[in-house]
């Protein structure tokens, strides 16, 4: 395409369409530049590739099987999801989840974490050609896998809670598991921050490449990881505290440029954090129930269903319409992986959801995606596009 | 480079019900009863962009990010009195402790709001969004196009009357390039000649008044996308004032 500069100058642009399906974008997005020679003049982005309606499906079942939906948002860390939504109800009945429940659900949060800024970074860092931080982290991300395998008996969508509690309880030796794959993690982050840190290569591919200042990225309301690297000192952990967060000790990382380096680098600060955080929980996970007595939301005990009249009664009543959470509108937030993920959930006072919208932390990103490149160069696209971490599945919903 | 710095003290936001108190008395809204949690106020849906204004810029609030705009279709909503349509506007500070949300009613036969998109960059996308999925039209919104949903597409699928197994054929991807066009021209770019590889005919996004299946061609209500429905009094309201919100402003 023919265009006219600002500056006078005539210049042959040609446009150069990216995705819906390219290695690149690590799911289903298309882009759409001009390109001056290797320089990016103009972009745009499109989305809704991987839509599947779910705040249209949601509406039509129980909230008990919105749970599976919320595995495939974000589903690097699928476990995040299930305890935002869990956390979104629980509050709408204005109930407290048992203490064991609560710590089990933090350890499980910074796993998720951690693993989700593992595939972001090391898939990240495969763009730029280097492999072996790929094999370092997916090998700890698979021992992973392997402890949510014994948890829950699911690896990638694990729906391990339930509204009022857990799925069950942990199996025997789950803290001497985590404690383990904790070192494992350390050992790999250890790894990966020495072939990368003062790695020259890695260094110039990221420094300053596409920068985004501290109002742009409020202004495109970019929370998280993403928002901490152009220097705002916001974590939802910190701010405002739930589950206890205000007990553990951690640190806030924040970037000071907001460049692509800046990005991969707070989330790879931050999964030291996150370890440190499963730690002092694992510390605190004493042996206690894990579901909440309320009857609304718990299933009663086996051997009270077979003798008490109530009991059966709750049993089927929650079985087959689950729970139904006093009229109105409710949000609730968790810091997940990526930023807040919020739940807005509308509800009648039956036993559907009338309405849950959902807050993606990545539509924010891949909103600001396009405007962000303009300047910089085709190289660093696909950099660029793994630090801001897009999961298709959360973006598009 | 990793240094410790001291964390400067995050500043605690005003308490709901001094934050009500406040908005309450500047520009006469309600609170909503439905949200029992948190604070939600119900504002003149034509009031919207100046509330958020004030939002953002007084010293005492600062609600300098938006979160979420998000709509609601209180068609099958048990004894709801009311407009049919609801947008929920989701505000949080980034410098101090305190979040609110905002609520505007929308009437299924009057679906123009004015838009928020020259204040927050993110409102440009939620907006669309929006109107994907509920058929709100954001006045002055600077390219109102589905965002979810394929551009062909007729109806918008979240509302209580949309069929949840409705089933639409659709064929031709999205050029995209009337918006590449546009973000060059809003860069100060002059496209001369489009290229032999763009000449394919630009696709006409059609905006339907009320949601209904007559969104393209049907009606001969079919306009470009940069100006609201063109019959609507917004509409004509509005070309006598040129909009203030464009990409341009973002670049």
């Amino acid at each position: 395409m023919k265009v006219k500069a600002p500056n006078g100058e005539t210049l042959d642009l040609m446009t150069l369409n990216l995705g819906p399906s390219h290695p690149a974008t690590h799911g289903t997005l298309r882009l759409f530049t001009a390109i001056d020679g290797e320089n990016v003049v103009g972009a745009v982005c499109e989305m809704g590739f991987l839509h599947r309606g779910f705040e249209k499906m949601v509406e039509q079942g129980t909230y008990s099987q919105v749970l599976p939906y919320t595995d495939r948002l974000n589903y690097c860390s699928a476990m995040i999801n299930n305890i935002a939504f869990c956390k979104a109800v629980e509050k709408m009945f204005r109930i407290e989840v048992p203490e064991r429940c609560i710590v089990l659900r933090v350890v499980l949060m910074e796993l998720s974490r951690i693993i989700d800024h593992m595939v972001c970074v090391c898939t990240n860092l495969v763009d730029l050609g280097a492999l072996t931080n790929f094999w370092y982290f997916f090998n700890v991300r698979e021992q992973v896998y392997k402890i949510w395998e014994k948890l829950c008996g699911a690896r990638l969508t694990n729906t391990v809670t339930r509204i009022g509690g857990m799925y069950r309880d942990t199996y025997p030796g789950f803290e001497q598991d985590v404690t383990d794959v904790l070192k494992n993690i350390e050992k790999a982050i250890g790894e990966v921050r020495g072939l990368i840190e003062h790695n020259k290569i890695f260094i110039q591919r990221t420094k300053d490449i596409c920068a985004v200042s501290a109002d742009d990225a409020i202004s495109w309301g970019w929370t998280g990881p993403c928002l901490r690297a152009s220097g705002v000192d916001r974590d939802i952990r910190k701010d405002e505290p739930y589950y206890g967060y205000e007990n553990y000790q951690f640190d806030t990382v924040i970037g000071t440029t907001g460049d692509t380096f800046d990005r991969i680098m707070v989330r790879i600060f931050e999964m030291i954090e996150s370890i440190s955080i499963t730690r002092q929980a694992l510390a605190k996970l004493k042996p206690g129930p894990v579901n909440t007595a309320d009857a609304r939301l718990s299933l009663p005990p086996r051997n009270q269903v077979y003798h008490d009249m109530e009991a059966l009664i709750n049993s089927f009543k929650l079985v087959y319409d689950g729970v139904r959470p006093p009229a109105g509108e409710c949000y609730d937030y968790v810091e997940a992986a990526n930023g807040e993920l919020g739940f807005l959930i509308t509800s009648d006072g039956g036993t559907n959801p009338y309405r849950i919208k959902v807050r993606p932390p990545c539509l924010t990103q891949w909103a600001a995606f396009g405007p962000m490149l303009e300047g910089h160069m085709v190289a660093d696209l696909a950099s660029a596009l793994g630090s801001i971490n897009i999961l298709a599945g959360e973006l598009d919903r | 480079m990793i240094a410790q710095i001291e964390r400067p003290a995050l500043q605690p936001g005003l308490p709901a019900a001094e934050l009500e108190k406040l908005l309450v008395e500047r520009f006469t809204l309600v609170r909503d009863p439905r949200d029992q949690w948190d604070l939600t106020l119900i504002a003149p849906s034509h009031r919207i962009a100046e509330i958020a204004a004030f939002l953002r810029d007084d010293p005492r609030l600062r609600f300098d990010m938006l979160l979420d705009i998000s709509g609601v279709d209180y068609l099958s909503y048990p004894n709801h009195r009311g407009a049919r349509l609801a947008v929920v506007y989701n505000f949080k500070s980034t410098v101090l402790r305190h979040r609110v949300r905002l609520k505007i009613e929308v009437e299924e036969d009057a679906l123009e709001v004015p838009t928020v998109s020259a204040l927050f960059r993110i409102a440009n996308w939620q907006e669309r969004e929006t109107f994907d999925q509920y058929g709100i039209i954001f006045v002055g919104h600077p390219n109102l196009k589905r965002l979810l949903n394929h551009h062909e597409f007729v109806g918008h699928p979240l509302r209580k009357d949309y069929p949840c197994q409705k089933r639409q054929k659709l064929s031709v991807n999205d050029p995209l390039i009337d918006q590449l066009e546009a973000r060059l021209t809003a860069k100060g770019y002059q496209v001369l000649d489009r290229g032999q590889e763009n000449k394919a005919a630009p696709i006409a996004f059609g905006v339907s008044p009320a949601g209904t299946s007559a969104s393209q061609g049907a009606g001969g209500t079919v306009t470009t996308i940069d100006r609201p429905y063109a019959g609507s009094p917004a509409a004509q309201a509005q070309a006598q004032t040129p909009s203030a919100g464009n990409e341009g402003k973002q670049a």
